[in-house]
C-alpha cells in the first residue's frame, strides 16, 4: 500500500506543476502562461539562436510563444508539453527561414562555403566555443547540425521537416561537422 | 574527390552507426591503417559531444513583456475550438468559411434529391440587369438567360486570375475549393431544374447558389486588391 500511496502522491505532484499551468493557460490564464514561458524560454531561445542567428532569436522566440498561446487549445496531451512546444518552435523557425527565402540556398551542395570556412577564421588557433563556431556555419548545414546533434532529431524526421531527402540531410550533417571541426580549431 | 575524401565522407555515418554492415567493416579496416582518418573521426566525435552537451542559454533580456502585450491584443485571439463531449476539433477562419459554404450546398443538394416533386410553380424569371456603370448584378431569382450575371462572373474570375499572386496559397485553395463546390451545386440544381422546370424551390436554390458564387468572387478579388 505504501508504494501505491507514494505513486499517487508523485502523480499528484506532477499534475499540479506544468500540467496544471498548461491547462490554466489553455483557459486563458496569462500568469500560468508566463510560468510556462519562464520554464521553457532558455531552450526555445537557444534553439532559435542556433538555427537562425543571435539577431533574430529574440523576435522569433516571442513569435513562438505567441503562436503557442494561440494554439494551446489544440494541445491534447498526447506528448509532453515540452515536446509539443519544441515541435511548434521548430516549425515556426523553419517557416521563417522559408519566408526569407533562405531555403533554396540551404539545400545546395555547393562546396564553396566549405572552402571559405577552411581559410576564413583568423582565430583557427583560438579556442572558439561551440556557440560561436555554430554561428559561422552556412545556414543549411547549421540547421541540420542543430536538429540532429543538439536536438536529437533523426535524418528521417529532418527530411520531413525540411522537405529534403534523408541523403541530403546526412550529407549536410557531415559537411557541418567537418566545418565545426575546423572552427573549433581541431584541424 | 580524392580516395581519402571517399573515406572521410563516410565517417559521420560511421560515427552515427548508420552505415550498412559491409561498408562499416570496410571503414573499420581502413581506420586501422589510416592515422588521418582515425584523427578526423576523433575530432568529429568531439564535435558531436560538444553539440550534445550544449546547454540552453537564457536570452540576454526578458522577452515576456512583448509576449504579454501581443497575447492581450487581437493577435493573441485563438481560433474557434469546439469542445465538450465531442473530441476537440479546431478550425481556422478560412476553414470555417469553407465549411459554411459546404453546409449550405449540401443542404441544398439534399433538398434537391429528396424533396417531393409535386410542388411546382412557374419559374420566376428575372435577374435585374447589371447597372452599366458599376457592373453590379442583383439576382432576384434564377433565369437561364442572365448574360449580365455571366459577364460579371467572367469579369471577376479574370480579375481574380490576374490578382492570384497576391493571395497566399491557403487562401487560394479555400477560394478554389469553394468555387468548385458551388459549381457542382449549380450543375446539380440546373439538372434537377431541367427535370422539373416549374419547381420554385429549385429556382430559388439555384439563384442563391449563383449569388454565393458572385459574392465569393467579389470577396476574393477585393481581398487581393486590398493586399495590393
Amino acid at each position: 500500500m505504501a508504494t501505491v500511496a507514494v505513486t499517487l502522491n508523485a502523480d499528484r505532484r506532477i499534475a499540479t506543476g506544468v500540467d496544471s499551468d498548461v491547462a490554466l493557460a489553455a483557459q486563458g490564464d496569462a500568469s500560468a502562461f508566463e510560468r510556462l514561458y519562464r520554464a521553457h524560454v532558455a531552450k526555445i531561445h537557444s534553439l532559435a539562436r542556433r538555427m537562425l542567428s543571435p539577431n533574430e532569436a529574440d523576435e522569433v522566440t516571442q513569435d513562438i510563444f505567441v503562436r503557442t498561446w494561440q494554439k494551446l487549445g489544440q494541445f491534447r496531451g498526447d506528448a509532453a508539453f515540452s515536446t509539443w512546444l519544441h515541435r511548434l518552435a521548430v516549425n515556426v523557425i523553419i517557416e521563417r527561414r522559408r519566408t526569407y527565402a533562405v531555403q533554396r540556398e540551404r539545400i545546395s551542395d555547393d562546396e564553396t562555403a566549405l572552402e571559405q570556412m577552411a581559410v576564413a577564421p583568423a582565430r583557427i588557433d583560438l579556442a572558439v566555443d561551440f556557440e560561436h563556431a555554430i554561428e559561422h556555419l552556412p545556414a543549411g548545414a547549421r540547421e541540420i547540425l542543430v536538429l540532429h546533434d543538439v536536438e536529437g532529431y533523426k535524418h528521417r524526421e529532418i527530411a520531413t521537416l525540411l522537405d529534403i531527402t534523408s541523403g541530403t540531410s546526412k550529407r549536410q550533417l557531415h559537411r557541418a561537422r567537418m566545418l565545426m571541426r575546423r572552427q573549433l580549431g581541431a584541424a | 574527390m580524392t580516395m581519402h575524401e571517399e573515406w572521410t565522407d563516410k565517417l559521420s555515418e560511421y560515427l552515427d552507426g548508420e552505415l550498412p554492415d559491409a561498408e562499416r567493416r570496410q571503414v573499420t579496416a581502413h581506420l586501422e591503417t589510416c592515422e588521418d582518418c582515425s584523427r578526423i573521426l576523433e575530432e568529429l566525435r568531439e564535435v558531436v559531444a560538444a553539440a550534445n552537451a550544449a546547454p540552453p542559454v537564457e536570452p540576454s533580456r526578458d522577452l515576456w513583456a512583448g509576449i504579454a502585450e501581443r497575447i492581450a491584443s487581437p493577435e493573441g485571439a485563438r481560433p474557434v475550438v469546439l469542445s465538450g463531449p465531442w473530441r476537440r476539433f479546431s478550425f481556422s477562419l478560412p476553414q470555417l468559411a469553407a465549411a459554411s459554404v459546404l453546409l449550405a450546398m449540401v443542404s441544398g443538394w439534399a433538398a434537391i434529391r429528396f424533396m417531393p416533386r409535386e410542388v411546382s410553380r412557374p419559374p420566376d424569371v428575372a435577374v435585374a440587369p447589371p447597372p452599366a456603370q458599376t457592373g453590379e448584378v442583383v439576382l432576384t431569382a434564377f433565369s437561364s438567360n442572365d448574360a449580365g450575371y455571366d459577364a460579371a462572373v467572367a469579369d471577376l474570375e479574370r480579375t481574380l486570375l490576374e490578382q492570384r499572386a497576391r493571395l497566399d496559397p491557403e487562401t487560394i485553395k479555400v477560394v478554389e475549393d469553394n468555387l468548385a463546390i458551388i459549381d457542382r451545386a449549380v450543375s446539380d440544381a440546373r439538372q434537377a431544374l431541367d427535370e422539373d422546370p416549374g419547381n420554385g424551390y429549385l429556382s430559388d436554390y439555384l439563384s442563391e447558389t449563383r449569388r454565393r458564387k458572385l459574392d465569393l468572387l467579389r470577396r476574393a478579388t477585393s481581398l487581393a486588391e486590398d493586399l495590393n
